[in-house]
C-alpha cells in the first residue's frame, strides 16, 4: 500500500503541467509587436514613477516659489515651472504615480463589485436577476460625471480614499453586465449542472466552477477599464474635482491649461501631461486588445 | 416500497407573457409518469427528442423542479422539501450526455473527480490523490493523467472521467442521460460494456435514458417508452421487443436495423406494414390532443396506453 | 408592440422617481439650505428658526421631499439661485437652449463622420482604407475628450485663430440677424466637432463589425447568388440591417453627451448647462446644481426610453427580453 502510494506520488509529481492560459496570453503578446512595445513602455513608466518618487521630496515639489513663476524649461527645471513656481517635471512624476495608483485602485474595486454582482445575477437568474438588473439599469442611466462631481464636492473629509470610493460607486456596472450575461450562459452548461448533482453548494459552484470560466473576460475587461479609469480620473482632476489640492495628478497639470494664458503660451506645463495620459491609455488599450485576441481563439494571430 | 418509485410525476415549464410577465400557459414536458426500479437493475427510458425522458431523469436527481407527483428513493420522499436532500443526493449520481461540456474545461482531472469527495468526505490531500488515482484506474485511465485538463482527452476518455466522478461516492443509483450518444460508434460499445462491468462490481442501479433502441435492448432489463411527456408502453425488455402493443412502439421496434441480408426483404415488408397500420390507426391510439391514454396492464410485467374502449 | 412600450414605461417612471429622490437627498447633504443664501446675517437667529419652521425645513426628509417634488411638478419650482438672485428656471432657460444646439450639432457631426467611415471600413475590411479608419478609432478610444478639445482649441483657436476661443456668440450682434446666426454657428463648430470626433469612434467600430457580420450571413450570400449587384446588396440588404439600430442609438448617446458637454463647455467657455453646473458647484450655488442634475438625469432616462422603443420597432428580437 505504502509502496504503491510512493510510486503513485512519483508518477504524479513527474507529470508536466499542461500549457495554461497564461502561456497562451504570453505567446499572443509576444507575437503582437505593438502590444509588446506597449507592455515594455508601461512597465518602464510604472517602475520609473514609483521608483523615482521614493527619492523625490514631495514637499519640495509642491512648495510655492514666487521667484520662479512660469519659467520655461531649463536645466534647473526640465519642464519649466507652473504659476506657483513649482517644478513641472517633479509634478509629472508624482502625478503619473498618483494617476496610476487611483487607476489600479478603482479598476480593482469596480472589478470586485462588478464581478460579484454580475456573477450573482447571472448565476441565480430568475427574480433575483430581474431585480438586480433593474438596479443596474438605474445606475447606468445616471449622468455619471455630474453625480460624481456633486459627491466629490459635498463629501466631508475629502481624501483619495473617498475619491476612489465615489468613482467606484458609479463605475461597476459595465463589467457587471458583461459578467452577468456570460454567467447566464455558463450556468446552463452541463459542468455547472453536474456540480449540483455532486452536492456542491451553489456559492461554491458560482465562485469555484463558473468564475474560472469567465476569468479571461474579467482580465480583458479590467485591462480596458484601467485605460478608461486613468482617463476619467485625469478628466475629473482637470475640472478640479479629482485629487485633493495637495496631491497632484496628471489631470492637475492639465487643469492649469484652463487658464487661456497658460494654454496659449506655456505649453510646457500641460503638454507633457497630455501626451503622457494619451500614451498610457493607448498602451494599456493595446495590451488589453492583445489579451482579448488571446482569449478568443478565432482572433488569435498564431 | 421499492428502490426507486416515481408516482405520477409532472414537470411543467411556465410560458410567460402579457403585460406583467405572468404565467399564461405551461409546457407539459413530463405529464404524469409513474415507474419503479428494482435495485441492481437497469431501467431504460426511451423516446424521441422532446418526449420528456431527459426531463424525467433530471427531475429525479433534482435538476428540474417537480410540478406534481412523488419520487421515493428507498422509501424517502425526495419531493418533500423538509427532507434534507444532501444525504440522499450522495446515493444518486448522474452521467451526462455531452462529455465535452460536462467537465469543467478550467479544472484538472483531479479537481473534477475529487469534487464530490470534497463535498462529502474529509480526506487529506494525499488520501484524495490516492482515491482519485484509484478511481481513474477503475475506469481504465492512467492515474498519471490526474493533472491534465479535459481537453487533452478523447470523447470516450472524457466520458470515463465523468463516470469516475459519478461513482466516486459509491452511489446506489446512477442516472445515465444518453451517455454514449455524443461518442463515436466505435467507442460506444466500449463505454457501454464498461458501464455493465461496474454495475456488477458496485451493485449499481441505472436509469438509462436513450433514444437508441438497439442500445437499450443491450443494456436494460425493463423499458418505458415515452411520447410527448407520457408513457405509451412499459414492460420487460422481452415484452417490448417481441410483443410490442402500441403502434408507436411497433414503429420504433420496426426501425431497428437488421444486419442479416437474408432478412432484408422480410424486414422491408414488415416495416411497410407497420407504417400502414400507423397511418391508419394513429387516431385510435392517441386522444384529440395527440397525447397517449393512460396505461393498462395486459400482463404482470407489461402495460400499454390504450383508449378506454379497448 | 404597445405591450413593450407600456412595459418599458413601467421601468422608466420608477427610474425618474428614484432619480428625484437621489437628487433630493444629495441636495439635503449639501451645506446650507434655501434660507442661508437669502437672509441677512444680522437677523435674529430666533426669527430664522421661526422662518425655518414655517417653510417646513425642520420636517422629516420624506415630507420635505414630497413638498419639494410637488413644487417641481405643479409649478416648475426649482428654487432660487442665491448667486444670481433669480429663479433657477430662468437661469436655466437660455443655458438649456445653448446646450441643446451644441448637442444637436454634435450628434449631426457624429453621424456624418461615423456612417461613411463605418461603411467604408466594414465593406472593404482589411484593406488599407480600413486600416486607416481602424487606426483612427484606436487612437480615438485612447484619447480623453478633454485633452483632444484642449489641443484643438490650442491649435485651431489660439495658434491659427480660425475659431473663436470662447462664448456662444460675438458681442454686439442683434439676435435674429444672419450675422448673429453665423456667429453662433462659428462658435459651435469647434466644440461640437471635437466632441463628435471622439465620441463617434464607438459608432464607427460598431457599424464596422455589424457590417462585417452581416456580410457573412446566409441571406446576403443568397442575394449575391441571385445575381444582385454589389451596390444593391449593400443598399438594400446590409445597410438596412446595420444602419437602423445605429440611428436609434442617439437616445443612449445623451448620457455621454451630458458628460461631454461638461468638459467641452468648460474648455470653450461656452455658456451651456455643463458650464453652469461646474460654475455653480464651485460657487456652492446648490439649488442650481440640483436642478441641472435633475433635468439632465431625466433627459438621459427619456433618451434611453426613446431609443429602446425605436430599437424595438426596428428589431423585433429586442422586444422578447
Amino acid at each position: 500500500m505504502d509502496n504503491l502510494q510512493k510510486e503513485l506520488d512519483n508518477k504524479i509529481n513527474n507529470i508536466e503541467k499542461s500549457p495554461s492560459g497564461v502561456s497562451i496570453i504570453w505567446r499572443e503578446i509576444m507575437r503582437d509587436k505593438l502590444a509588446l512595445i506597449s507592455l515594455v513602455f508601461l512597465l518602464l513608466v510604472t517602475t520609473l514613477v514609483y521608483g523615482v518618487s521614493i527619492f523625490l521630496d514631495l514637499d519640495e515639489i509642491v512648495k510655492i516659489d514666487l521667484f520662479a513663476i512660469h519659467e520655461p524649461p531649463s536645466s534647473d527645471f526640465w519642464l519649466g515651472t507652473d504659476y506657483g513656481g513649482r517644478d513641472v517635471f517633479g509634478q509629472l512624476i508624482i502625478g503619473t504615480r498618483n494617476s496610476l495608483t487611483i487607476g489600479f485602485l478603482v479598476t480593482l474595486m469596480t472589478g470586485l463589485i462588478g464581478v460579484t454582482f454580475g456573477l450573482t445575477a447571472g448565476f441565480f437568474g430568475g427574480h433575483i436577476d430581474n431585480i438586480m438588473m433593474r438596479v443596474l439599469d438605474f445606475f447606468i442611466i445616471l449622468p455619471f460625471l455630474m453625480i460624481v462631481i456633486v459627491f466629490v464636492s459635498i463629501v466631508p473629509n475629502y481624501s483619495i480614499i473617498s475619491f476612489s470610493l465615489i468613482m467606484t460607486a458609479f463605475l461597476w456596472m459595465g463589467i457587471a453586465r458583461l459578467i452577468r450575461s456570460k454567467a447566464l450562459q455558463e450556468r446552463e452548461l452541463d459542468y455547472a449542472q453536474a456540480s449540483k448533482t455532486l452536492g456542491t453548494p451553489r456559492w461554491k459552484i458560482m465562485f469555484g466552477q463558473v468564475l474560472p470560466n469567465v476569468s479571461s473576460l474579467i482580465i480583458v475587461t479590467m485591462t480596458l477599464n484601467l485605460a478608461a479609469n486613468i482617463g476619467l480620473e485625469s478628466g475629473l482632476s482637470f475640472l478640479g474635482f479629482g485629487f485633493p489640492e495637495e496631491t497632484p495628478s496628471l489631470g492637475t497639470l492639465l487643469s492649469y491649461a484652463r487658464n487661456p494664458q497658460t494654454l496659449e503660451n506655456r505649453w510646457w506645463i500641460w503638454m507633457p501631461a497630455a501626451i503622457l495620459i494619451f500614451l498610457l491609455m493607448l498602451s494599456v488599450r493595446n495590451v488589453g486588445e492583445a489579451l482579448k485576441r488571446a482569449t478568443d481563439a478565432r482572433q488569435r494571430r498564431g | 416500497m421499492g428502490f426507486l418509485d416515481v408516482e405520477d410525476l409532472k414537470v411543467h415549464f411556465p410560458i410567460r407573457g402579457g403585460l406583467l410577465n405572468r404565467k399564461i400557459d405551461a409546457v407539459r414536458a413530463v405529464d404524469g409518469v409513474s415507474f419503479s426500479i428494482e435495485q441492481g437493475k437497469t431501467y431504460g427510458l426511451v423516446g424521441e427528442s422532446g418526449s420528456g425522458k431527459t426531463t424525467t431523469g433530471r427531475a429525479v436527481i433534482g435538476l428540474n423542479n417537480i410540478t406534481a407527483g412523488k419520487v421515493f428513493f428507498e422509501g424517502n420522499d425526495l419531493t418533500d422539501k423538509k427532507n434534507k436532500m444532501l444525504d440522499v443526493r450522495k446515493d444518486i449520481q448522474m452521467i451526462f450526455q455531452d462529455p465535452y461540456s460536462s467537465l469543467n474545461p478550467k479544472k484538472r482531472v483531479i479537481d473534477i473527480v475529487a469534487e464530490p469527495l470534497r463535498n462529502y468526505e474529509r480526506l487529506t490531500k494525499k488520501e484524495e490523490r490516492y482515491k482519485v488515482a484509484e478511481l481513474l484506474e477503475k475506469v481504465g485511465l492512467s492515474p498519471e493523467s490526474i493533472l491534465k485538463y479535459p481537453h487533452e482527452f478523447s470523447g470516450g476518455q472524457r466520458q470515463r472521467i465523468g463516470i469516475a466522478r459519478a461513482i466516486a461516492l459509491k452511489p446506489k443509483l446512477i442516472i445515465a442521460d444518453e451517455p454514449v450518444s455524443a461518442l463515436d460508434v466505435s467507442v460506444q460499445a466500449q463505454v457501454l460494456n464498461f458501464m455493465k462491468d461496474i454495475q456488477k462490481e458496485l451493485n449499481l442501479t441505472y436509469l438509462f435514458i436513450s433514444h437508441d433502441l438497439g442500445i437499450v435492448k443491450h443494456m436494460c432489463d425493463e423499458i418505458g417508452i415515452m411520447y410527448k411527456g407520457r408513457y405509451v408502453e412499459e414492460g420487460k425488455t422481452g415484452d417490448i421487443f417481441t410483443n410490442p402493443q402500441h403502434i408507436y412502439t411497433k414503429r420504433l421496434v420496426a426501425a431497428i436495423p437488421d444486419i442479416d441480408p437474408k432478412n432484408r426483404e422480410k424486414q422491408k415488408q414488415f416495416r411497410e406494414e407497420v407504417q400502414r397500420e400507423y397511418e391508419e390507426s394513429y387516431e385510435s391510439y392517441f386522444n384529440e390532443e395527440g397525447l397517449a391514454y393512460g396505461l393498462k396492464k395486459i400482463s404482470d410485467t407489461h402495460a400499454v396506453a390504450l383508449p378506454e374502449k379497448g | 408592440m404597445w405591450k413593450f412600450i407600456v412595459r418599458r414605461l413601467l421601468i422608466a417612471l420608477p427610474q425618474i422617481l428614484l432619480l428625484s429622490v437621489l437628487v433630493f437627498l444629495m441636495a439635503q447633504m449639501m451645506p446650507g439650505d434655501a434660507l442661508s443664501g437669502l437672509i441677512d446675517p444680522n437677523i435674529d437667529p430666533a426669527a430664522i428658526e421661526a422662518q425655518r419652521e414655517r417653510l417646513g425645513l425642520n420636517d422629516p426628509w420624506h415630507i420635505q421631499y414630497v413638498d419639494w417634488i410637488t413644487g417641481v411638478v405643479t409649478e416648475g419650482d426649482l428654487g432660487r439661485s442665491f448667486r444670481y438672485k433669480m429663479d433657477v428656471t430662468e437661469i436655466i432657460g437660455q443655458r438649456l437652449t445653448n446646450t441643446f444646439w451644441l448637442s444637436l450639432v454634435t450628434l449631426i457631426f457624429t453621424y456624418l463622420i461615423a456612417i461613411p467611415l463605418g461603411i467604408t471600413s466594414g465593406r472593404y475590411n482589411d484593406t488599407f482604407r480600413d486600416q486607416m479608419i481602424t487606426g483612427y478609432t484606436y487612437v480615438g478610444f485612447a484619447t480623453p475628450l478633454f485633452i483632444f478639445a484642449l489641443v484643438a482649441l490650442w491649435i485651431l483657436g489660439f495658434q491659427f485663430g480660425w475659431f473663436p476661443t470662447g462664448g456662444s456668440v460675438s458681442p454686439g450682434l442683434t439676435p435674429g440677424t444672419f450675422e448673429y446666426f453665423l456667429s453662433r454657428l462659428h462658435h459651435l463648430i469647434l466644440p461640437a466637432l471635437s466632441m463628435a470626433l471622439i465620441t463617434t469612434v464607438n459608432t464607427v467600430q460598431y457599424l464596422r463589425s455589424e457590417i462585417i457580420d452581416t456580410k457573412q450571413k446566409d441571406f446576403i450570400i443568397t442575394a449575391r447568388a441571385k445575381g444582385a449587384s454589389e451596390s444593391r446588396v449593400y443598399n438594400r440588404h446590409i445597410l438596412r440591417n446595420s444602419l437602423l439600430p445605429i440611428a436609434a442609438f442617439f437616445g443612449f448617446e445623451i448620457t455621454g453627451l451630458i458628460g461631454g458637454t461638461i468638459f467641452v463647455e468648460t474648455i470653450y467657455s461656452y455658456p451651456g448647462m455643463g458650464q453652469l453646473f461646474v460654475e455653480s458647484i464651485n460657487l456652492r450655488d446648490y439649488s442650481v446644481v440640483t436642478a441641472v442634475v435633475l433635468l439632465l438625469g431625466i433627459a438621459s432616462i427619456l433618451g434611453a426610453l426613446l431609443s429602446d422603443i425605436i430599437l424595438s420597432l426596428v428589431d423585433p428580437r429586442i422586444r422578447i427580453k
